[in-house]
C-alpha cells in the first residue's frame, strides 16, 4: 500500500541495517566478555578488545544511518507527492555506503584505521562516505526541489541531512594538536547525535504522526519548530559539556554546565507533543505496535538521553564520571532510546506498507520491543553502577585502575546476562520484520 | 502559540546558540595555544600522535577521558608512570602483564615508535585539563594516599615508597598496580638489608627482574626497605 513505487527503495536499506543490528549487539557481547574474564595473550593479540570495539560503534553509526537514509526515501515521495528524483542513485548509494562500510570492518581486522574512536575509518573510505552522502542530499535535494510541494517537514529533514553531511567533513582531516582533534572530533560526535540527528528524529517522527493520528500538519508543524528551536539551542552550545577536561578555556565548565543542565527539556518537550497527538488522534489504531514503539520512543528518549545526559553533564559530578563506565550507561540508554527505536518505529512502520499488509500480527514484534526495552535498561542500570563505583574508587579514593575494574567484575557479568536478553529480544524483531505476515490470514 | 511565534522560537534559538558557539570556538583557538603549549609540539610528538592512532590505542585506552574504556587513561601516564614503564610495557606487554587480570596485545612497535609515544605521551601530560583526571591531581590528595601520609609520621618509609611510585606496580592491602608482586607479606621473605638491595639493584637479587632500579639516595631506600620489611602479612 505505498503511493509511490520509488518507497521500495527503502526495504534494502531497512533489510541490511536490521542485519547490521544484529551484528553489532553480537559484538557488543563480545565486548563484555572482554570486561569479565580474562582472554589468553594469543587471541588478543590477532583480535583485540580496541578492534572489536570498532566493530560495534562503526555498525552502529552505519546501521542508524542506512535507517534514517531508507526511512528518508520512505517518506520523501509521501511528503512531496512525487516519485524520487533516481531509484537508481539510490541503489549506487546503498552500495557504495556499504561496500565502504565492509571494506573498513575487514581493514580494521588488518590493522587499517584511521585510530580515531568511532571515526576509524581510513581517509580513502572517508571519501567513498563522502560521494555516497552527496549522492544521497542531491538525490533527496532534488526530488524536493522538483515536486515543489515545500512543507516545514521536509526543510527539518533536509536541514538535518545537510548538517549531518557537513559536519562530518570535521572529522576527516589529521589535527596535529590532540586537544584541537577531540574539540573537532565533538563536532561531528555531539553534533550529530545532539544536533543533526534530532533534527531528522523530529522530521520522521512529525512524519509519522501525522499519518497515524492524523492530527492535523498545521499543529504538528507548528509544534516541530519550537522543538528543534529547543533542540538547536541547547544542542549547539551544549556541545561544551564535552569541553571541561580537554585543554580547552575554563568558560566552557560554565557554557556546557548551563545549556546543557537545559538539553532534556526539547526531549520532554517532544514527549509532551507526542502524547498530546496521540490523545487527539482522529485515525483508528490499526498497528497498536507502531504506537507503542512512537510512545515507547519518546519516553525511552528523555530517560537515556535526557535525565542520564543530565546527571552527568553538570561539570561538578562530570568531573569524577567523565571518560567512565557512566559514560557508557549513559551512551547505550541514549542511543538506544532516541535512535534505534526511532529506526524501529519506522521500520515497523513503513514495512507493512512495503509488504502490502494492512494489520499485521503484533504478538512478536510486542515481545520483541519489551524484551530489548527492558534488557537495554538494566544493562544500562549495570553500567551505571559499574560507573559509580569506578568514579568512587579509582577517582576519589586513588584506587588503581584494574584493582577497581576487579570490584566492578560482577556488574559486567550482569551486563553479558543483558546483553543476551536484548540479543534475542533483536532476533525476534528481525524475524518477525522480514517475515511479516497480515492478522487476519489463516494458517493452513 | 501561533505559527509566527513557533517560528521565531526556532530562529532565535538557534541562531543564538551558534553565534555563542562560534565566538568561543574562535576564542578557544586563541586559548588553547597557551593551554595546551602548543609550542612544543615537535614533530617528534605529531610522530608520536601517529603511532597511537596507527595502533588504535584509543578504542582501549581514554586520553583526555575520551576512547575505549576498557583500559587506563593515559591524560597523565608520563607522570604517573615514568619512560620506563611505558616502554617495558608497549614492548613486552605479555611479561609485564603476565599476572594481569586485563591483557594488552603485543603490536610490534620500533623502538623508535616508542620514542616518539613517549614524547607523546610527555607532551599530553603538560596540557591544562583544569586538574582532571581527580586520581592525578597535585592539589587533592585521594584518601587512600592521605592514609598513608599520616601513617608517614610514623614511618617515613610508607610516605617514600607512596612518593617513589612503588604503587604503581605493586599492591599493599589490595590497593596498587598488579605488575609487580604485592608485598604484604615481603617482610616474611626478605629481612631490611635484603629489602634494601633488591631496591637498589633488582637485576643482581633476581636476574628475572622487571624492575627497574629507582634512582633512590641511600637512606630512602633504608626507609622503603624498613617499613616493607615490617609488612609481615598481618592484615
Amino acid at each position: 500500500m505505498i503511493t509511490y513505487q520509488s518507497q521500495r527503495v527503502a526495504y534494502p536499506y531497512f533489510v541490511i541495517a536490521l542485519l547490521l543490528f544484529g551484528l553489532q549487539v553480537v559484538m557488543g557481547i563480545w565486548l563484555a566478555i572482554n570486561y569479565s574474564f580474562t582472554l589468553p595473550q594469543g587471541l588478543v593479540d590477532v583480535f583485540p578488545f580496541a578492534t572489536a570495539r570498532a566493530f560495534h560503534t562503526n555498525l552502529l553509526v552505519l546501521w542508524m544511518l542506512l535507517g534514517f537514509m531508507g526511512g528518508t526515501y520512505f517518506m520523501v515521495p509521501e511528503e512531496t507527492r512525487s516519485e524520487l528524483f533516481s531509484t537508481k542513485l539510490a541503489y549506487l548509494q546503498l552500495i557504495l555506503l556499504v561496500g565502504a562500510g565492509v571494506a573498513a570492518l575487514v581493514g580494521f581486522l588488518f590493522g587499517w584505521t584511521q585510530g580515531r574512536p568511532l571515526l576509524e575509518i581510513p581517509f580513502e573510505l572517508d571519501l567513498v562516505v563522502v560521494v555516497g552522502a552527496l549522492i544521497f542530499l542531491f538525490n533527496v535535494a532534488m526530488t524536493m526541489i522538483k515536486a515543489k510541494n515545500w512543507t516545514m517537514i521536509q526543510g527539518t529533514l533536509l536541514g538535518g541531512l545537510i548538517m549531518l553531511a557537513l559536519l562530518y567533513l570535521f572529522g576527516i582531516p589529521f589535527y596535529r594538536n590532540l586537544s584541537i582533534d577531540w574539540y573537532y572530533w565533538w563536532w561531528v560526535i555531539h553534533l550529530w547525535v545532539e544536533g543533526a540527528w534530532e533534527l531528522v528524529t523530529s522530521a520522521i517522527m512529525a512524519w509519522i504522526l501525522i499519518q497515524i493520528t492524523g492530527v492535523p500538519r498545521q499543529t504538528v508543524e507548528k509544534w516541530l519548530y519550537v522543538e528543534i528551536g529547543l533542540f538547536m539551542f541547547t544542542g549547539l552550545a551544549g556541545t561544551g559539556h564535552h569541553y571541561y577536561w580537554l585543554g580547552a578555556p575554563r568558560y566552557w565548565l560554565w557554557v556546557g554546565g548551563i545549556f546543557s543542565a537545559l538539553e532534556p527539556l526539547p526531549i520532554l518537550f517532544m514527549l509532551w507533543d507526542t502524547f498530546k497527538h496521540v490523545r487527539e488522534r482522529q485515525k483508528p489504531i490499526t498497528n497498536p505496535l507502531v504506537w507503542t514503539l512512537a510512545v515507547g520512543l519518546a519516553i525511552y528518549h528523555f530517560i537515556g538521553a535526557g535525565l542520564w545526559g543530565f546527571i552527568h553533564t553538570l561539570p561538578q559530578i562530570n568531573y569524577y564520571t567523565h571518560g567512565s563506565q557512566v559514560t557508557v550507561s549513559h551512551g547505550h540508554m541514549a542511543f538506544f532510546g532516541a535512535y534505534a527505536l526511532l529506526n524501529l518505529t519506522m521500520f515497523y512502520y513503513a514495512f507493512p506498507r512495503l509488504k502490502g499488509i494492512d494489520r499485521f500480527k503484533q504478538n512478536l514484534g510486542t515481545w520483541g520491543f519489551w524484551i530489548t526495552g527492558i534488557a537495554m535498561f538494566l544493562m544500562g542500570l549495570a553500567f551505571g553502577v559499574a560507573g559509580v563505583l569506578q568514579s568512587y574508587l579509582e577517582r576519589v579514593l586513588g584506587l588503581g585502575y584494574m584493582t577497581t575494574h576487579l570490584q566492578m567484575q560482577l556488574w559486567f557479568k550482569i551486563v553479558i546476562v543483558c546483553g543476551l536478553f536484548f540479543l534475542a529480544g533483536v532476533i525476534i524483531i528481525i524475524y518477525d520484520l522480514l517475515r511479516m505476515r497480515p492478522a487476519e490470514a489463516k494458517t493452513a | 502559540m501561533t505559527t509566527r511565534t513557533a517560528k521565531i522560537i526556532f530562529y532565535v534559538g538557534t541562531l543564538s546558540s551558534a553565534i555563542l558557539f562560534l565566538t568561543l570556538t574562535v576564542d578557544t583557538h586563541r586559548q588553547i595555544e597557551a593551554l595546551t603549549n602548543a609550542d612544543q609540539l615537535s614533530d617528534d610528538v605529531v610522530a608520536g600522535k601517529k603511532v597511537f592512532e596507527k595502533h588504535n590505542c584509543n578504542d582501549c585506552h581514554t586520553i583526555l577521558g575520551f576512547g575505549g574504556y576498557y583500559s587506563p587513561d593515559l591524560t597523565r601516564v608520563y607522570s604517573r608512570r615514568g619512560e620506563d614503564y611505558i616502554r617495558k610495557s608497549v614492548s613486552q606487554p605479555e611479561v609485564v602483564y603476565a599476572n594481569s587480570f586485563r591483557k594488552m596485545p603485543q603490536q610490534h612497535l620500533s623502538p623508535q615508535e616508542i620514542d616518539h609515544l613517549i614524547a607523546f605521551f610527555q607532551w599530553v601530560d603538560k596540557i591544562d585539563t583544569h586538574d582532571w583526571p581527580p586520581q592525578d591531581s597535585k592539589r587533592r590528595i585521594p584518601s587512600g594516599a592521605r592514609r598513608l601520609m599520616e601513617g608517614a609520621t610514623l614511618s617515613s618509609g610508607a610516605a617514600l615508597f607512596k612518593e617513589s611510585g612503588c604503587f604503581d606496580c605493586h599492591a599493599l592491602a589490595g590497593v596498587g598496580g598488579t605488575t609487580g608482586p604485592a608485598l604484604d607479606s615481603v617482610g616474611l621473605k626478605l629481612d631490611v638489608d635484603g629489602i634494601r638491595n633488591y631496591i637498589q639493584n633488582p637485576m643482581a637479587a633476581n636476574p628475572e627482574a622487571l624492575m627497574p632500579a629507582p634512582d633512590l639516595p641511600e637512606s630512602d631506600a633504608e626507609a622503603i626497605a624498613q617499613f616493607l620489611a615490617r609488612q609481615r602479612g598481618e592484615r
